[in-house]
């Protein structure tokens, strides 16, 4: 075959598996938005999910899934970017930096149900939190830390070496050039990284039964102090999720429109997702602009 | 130390691994000159020239002692960070910090804590001006350092530099990454910065070596092989090695 078929007939099949795969992407959106969105109103979104009759929403269950992606994520970002700090700026190449290279791989790697009973074992009965969103953020940081760990590196190690060595060669300090040189000029990486994981922990449902808990107990959208058990703001309250909330309906859903329910939550939910990922790439490169202005 | 001495080199051997990069280089940098470092690539002259503000802590040893008013800054106990505040770099390419132009010149100096604005303003424009920089940026300070050309972005990485008050500052390449008006513009920027500083540069390129330096050495395989003034280096050189290598007989 001369080259000039060849190359053409390699191309083809490349696009074909191209469209084979965003024809199965686009498809599943496409189904869950068109079987979803026609039950998805703004009296479906305000109102509290029902135990029994026709007609509830999905008011609660949609803000505690933003709130428990806050509450992960102001554990998991910290705990990864320092972790990250440490692998790109100072872990030295031994046999202990590869093993917590591993480590972190494995977690990556780890079921998310398991990591739900680990959850369920470690916070919820030994360090008696209960059902609670603060034991569900715990369990979903056990998620996010590896891929979240492996962009901020990732971010870190894309900052050019001579920009550390300019730093250094100003007399700076090199804790001093990681804080003020390394992390800002890694931060759109970071940040589309973090917004990325939100959208993921979003959709989470199995570490969350066992640890948010699959009730919502009845909290006043009024009452700011977080301290409060009635408070929406309070972590230590169980908490159901939209996606547990899915889970739930089409497992043992006793109200007769389930189906419906469970449908247009999961419209709302690949909605979020795909928010989280445009605004993923929206701020980062708003961030990298702002740098190059 | 004599009067007119910037730095001293005595016995100062770099080794990466077990080999030495740099062999037993002593040599005295006279002050308020423009010494450039020559030879091939591998030579060790740029190797050489990082270990001057230890820039090589951490990623080569480096033996014997480099003398900076009457002090050996290669001990150990040395605090680092001083030393390179004290002896600046620019580097091959420019390295402007994502930030303003005005951050990125004052950001050595804030690192001794000096807040006064009006301190700040007056280094500022007292750092471009030395580096011939401010004529053209000074109606655009808040601008991003990014938004410059490479040329005007390493005049910039020479004016952080001097906002510090370095005694000495270390070219390693400065214009390997521009083009000749720019190149020419940084020689230019030189000649006029030795009359406070002194300067060392590494540079492979002969012609920069022999319009810009007082004084050129030049090194072959880590050894240094001849250290002269530089019209007499290209004019009458003592070692066949060097004649070689001006001539292009290899490098």
């Amino acid at each position: 075959m001369d080259p000039q078929k060849s190359n053409r007939l390699a191309t083809g099949v490349i696009l074909c598996f191209a469209a084979i795969v965003s024809l199965i992407v686009l498809s599943l959106v496409l189904y869950l938005l068109a079987t979803g969105l026609p039950h998805v109103s703004w009296h479906f979104l305000t109102s509290a999910a029902s135990s029994f009759t026709a007609g509830g929403g999905i008011r609660d269950q949609l803000f505690n899934s933003f709130y428990l992606v806050i509450l992960t994520l102001l554990v998991s970002v910290p705990l990864s970017l320092g972790a990250a700090i440490y692998l790109s700026e100072y872990a030295p190449k031994n046999r202990l930096t590869s093993i917590l290279r591993l480590a972190i791989e494995v977690l990556s790697s780890l079921p998310s149900v398991v990591v739900g009973l680990f959850g369920y074992l470690v916070f919820v009965l030994q360090w008696k939190m209960d059902f609670s969103l603060l034991a569900g953020a715990l369990a979903l940081t056990i998620i996010n830390l590896p891929l979240l760990t492996r962009s901020c590196e990732t971010a870190l190690s894309q900052v050019p070496f001579l920009q550390r060595q300019a730093g250094l060669g100003l007399g700076m300090a090199k804790w001093r050039v990681t804080t003020r040189i390394m992390v800002p000029a890694a931060l759109p990486g970071i940040m589309t990284g973090a917004i990325l994981s939100a959208g993921r922990i979003f959709g989470e449902a199995a570490a969350l039964i066992y640890t948010a808990g699959q009730s919502s107990i009845n909290v006043s959208y009024s009452n700011w102090n977080p301290f409060s058990p009635t408070s929406f703001l309070n972590p230590m309250r169980p908490a159901e999720t939209l996606a547990v909330h899915i889970w739930k309906l089409n497992t043992e859903g006793l109200v007769p429109d389930a189906t419906a329910v469970s449908a247009g939550a999961a419209a709302v939910l690949i909605i979020a997702i795909l928010a989280f990922n445009l605004l993923a790439r929206f701020v980062g490169g708003l961030v990298a602009k702002h740098f190059r202005q | 130390m004599e009067d007119n001495i910037a730095l001293e080199l005595k016995d100062v051997s770099v080794a990466y691994g077990a080999e030495p990069t740099v062999r037993n280089v002593s040599m005295k940098f006279k002050k308020n000159q423009i010494s450039a470092l020559i030879g091939a690539s591998g030579s060790g002259k740029s190797t050489l020239l990082r270990s001057i503000n230890r820039m090589n802590d951490g990623l080569a040893t480096v033996t014997g002692q480099i003398l900076f008013h009457d002090v050996d800054i290669n001990r150990p106990k040395v605090n680092v960070y001083k030393v390179r505040q004290e002896i600046g770099m620019v580097f091959q390419q420019p390295t402007p910090f994502p930030m303003s132009i005005y951050e990125n010149v004052i950001y050595g100096l804030r690192l001794t804590g000096e807040k006064d604005r009006r301190v700040l303003d007056q280094r500022v424009e007292e750092s471009l001006k030395h580096a011939a920089l401010w004529d053209e940026v000074k109606d655009r300070l808040k601008a991003s350092a990014l938004s410059l050309s490479g040329g005007q972005q390493q005049r910039l990485c020479i004016a952080r530099t001097l906002a510090t008050k370095p005694e000495i500052i270390l070219m390693d390449e400065p214009t390997s990454a521009l083009d000749p008006i720019s190149t020419t513009q940084i020689e230019a920027t030189m000649m006029e910065l030795k009359k406070d500083y002194t300067i060392i540069i590494v540079t492979h390129n002969m012609q920069q070596a022999s319009r810009a330096s007082d004084w050129t050495a030049f090194m072959h395989q880590g050894n240094l092989i001849e250290f002269n003034q530089t019209t007499e280096i290209f004019m009458n050189p003592h070692e066949q090695a060097t004649n070689d290598y001006l001539n292009g007989k290899f490098g």
